[in-house]
């Protein structure tokens, strides 16, 4: 009795389309509900976690000495050839770097300079919007890569920004640290 | 005087009519996207112009701008003339539909159609499916797999739902004892059609579905398994008069299923001008068309010939047997 009940009420359900309407409500809910998108360059920004690997930086000690030693292991290790450091004997007798390049568009962003590195001076930051207009300004030198934003420390979460069209090319800055919970219009059920 | 001015306002008419059904696509392109888009949760086109609402003019003049490529093999008078029989075709059926009561600016009635043909649903369904030719010509003339495939499923799909489509305006016909559309509107001023023709309306708006060629019954064109179907080949401004004549089958189709079952200008509860009321019914009807492609799956080739003639056919004869032993 209970099977041919059941069967009956699927006989009534196609009948009246009741799969298409409980489709159909479905995607009428998501219609009307919030976008999950991330509005990238106009209104929000995304901080890459510690461990992404985006523009090189060259760490500096606590005094705003270079702690680069110029050694070229790094210039060694590198799988592209993308780097080139020529060191010196500075003032108080330590080998610093005088040319320190990296060509950003040969770079492939692996991360061995940072394993190779005895001192502990370069780095891949969190830094990832350096497009430019042509490969020549990619070629970056040693005192941008000093001044180049260091790793994110709360990295991992999206803040507010807005798009700065001033420069060259425009880039997303952030306008302030606020954060916001971006698993906030994600179902999760 | 009078007759000039009779010609004058037929003129001007036609005019309005074929420009708003020209530019009609461009807002329709973006509804679709925007719906589609909230569908999966995402905002869609928001770059050009305010969330969006300037991306038909880039598109089009991306379209007009693009290389009109014929290929090698195709037929090169048939592979030109297959867009413009859809686009034609198209336009055709307007001339018969109803928008509205008649209007008097300064004196002179206006009436808001262009023709009131005493077999105007006839019209529109033979018209109608003239666009089909279109679509099975362009299909033949690029010499492509891919195309023909399309063209072939297209008249597979013709043969299933127009049938079914036929029969089904039959009972809406038996009510208002006449095919002219504005009669049958104006029969429908108490109670509308849909009341009396639940069957008939699920038969003729399941049909109007594969009329239009949109999911669930795209098969002419499943970019799954066809690449783009018929108008695979196809590029530039050719491509877009097969676009812009899909995007007008769907407003015709909401605007006969207003006319037919829903009391075309007949208002509901607030008295809105007739115009407007009927607009209102036609973009509720052309929403539920865009909510339906981004609800569901495609049907198998062979489940919509089953549907056609195995529950639609049937359905609606039953409909006709029904209708006209109530009113008998």
């Amino acid at each position: 009795m209970a099977t041919a009940n059941k069967q009956i009420s699927r006989w009534i359900g196609w009948v009246f389309f009741a799969d298409i309407f409980k489709g159909l409500s479905l995607t009428l809910s998501y219609m009307f509900s919030k976008t999950i998108t991330e509005h990238y360059p106009d209104k929000e920004k995304w901080i890459p976690y510690e461990r992404y690997r985006g523009h090189h930086f060259l760490n500096t000690d606590e005094n705003g000495e270079v702690k680069c030693v110029g050694c070229e292991l790094c210039a060694k290790i590198c799988p592209c050839n993308c780097m080139e450091v020529v060191p010196y004997e500075d003032e108080n007798g330590y080998r610093r770097p005088l040319v320190f390049n990296i060509d950003m568009a040969r770079c492939l962003y692996c991360g061995l300079c940072e394993d190779a590195c005895p001192a502990d001076a370069i780095k891949l930051g969190q830094h990832y919007e350096f497009s430019a207009e042509n490969s020549s300004t990619l070629v970056v030198g040693r005192d941008a890569l000093i001044a180049a934003p260091r790793k994110a420390e709360h990295g991992g979460k999206v803040v507010k920004a807005r798009l700065n069209r001033s420069g060259s090319v425009p880039i997303s800055e952030e306008t302030d640290g606020e954060d916001r919970d971006w698993w906030r219009n994600i179902r999760r059920s | 005087m009078d007759e000039l001015i009779v010609v004058l306002v037929m003129f001007l008419k036609l005019a309005v009519v074929v420009a708003v059904l020209l530019l009609l696509p461009l807002p329709l392109t973006w509804l679709e996207r925007k719906i589609a888009a909230h569908i999966q949760q995402r905002p869609g086109p928001m770059r050009v112009g305010w969330h969006g609402l300037l991306q038909p003019f880039a598109d089009g003049i991306k379209l007009l701008s693009k290389e009109d490529h014929i290929p090698d093999d195709a037929d090169r008078f048939l592979f030109t003339l297959a867009p413009m029989i859809t686009l034609v075709a198209t336009f055709a059926v307007f001339v018969a539909i109803p928008f509205g009561e008649p209007i008097t600016i300064y004196g002179t009635e206006i009436t808001l159609y262009l023709t009131d043909m005493n077999v105007a649903l006839m019209y529109v369904l033979a018209i109608a499916g003239l666009d089909v030719f279109g679509v099975i010509i362009g299909g033949w003339a690029s010499n492509s797999k891919y195309a023909v495939l399309g063209a072939l499923r297209t008249c597979a799909q013709l043969i299933s739902y127009e049938i079914p489509m036929g029969f089904a305006v039959v009972g809406v016909v038996m009510l208002a004892q006449s095919m002219s559309l504005v009669a049958i509107v104006e029969a429908q001023s108490g109670l509308w059609n849909i009341v009396y023709q639940p069957i008939g309306f699920v038969v003729f708006f399941i049909a109007g579905l594969a009329e239009a060629q949109r999911i669930p019954f795209d098969l002419p064109e499943a970019e799954g398994d066809l690449g783009a179907g018929y108008h695979t080949e196809y590029s530039g401004m050719r491509f877009s008069f097969f676009m812009i004549s899909e995007y007008l089958v769907v407003v015709l189709l909401a605007a006969l299923n207003v006319v037919l079952f829903f009391g075309g200008w007949n208002p509901l509860f607030l008295p809105l001008p007739p115009l407007l009321w009927f607009v209102l019914k036609v973009s509720f009807f052309v929403w539920l068309f865009m909510w339906f492609r981004f609800t569901f799956p495609r049907y198998r080739y062979d489940q919509l010939m089953s549907i056609g003639w195995k529950v639609l056919l049937p359905l609606s004869l039953a409909n006709i047997l029904i209708t006209g032993m109530i009113l008998a």
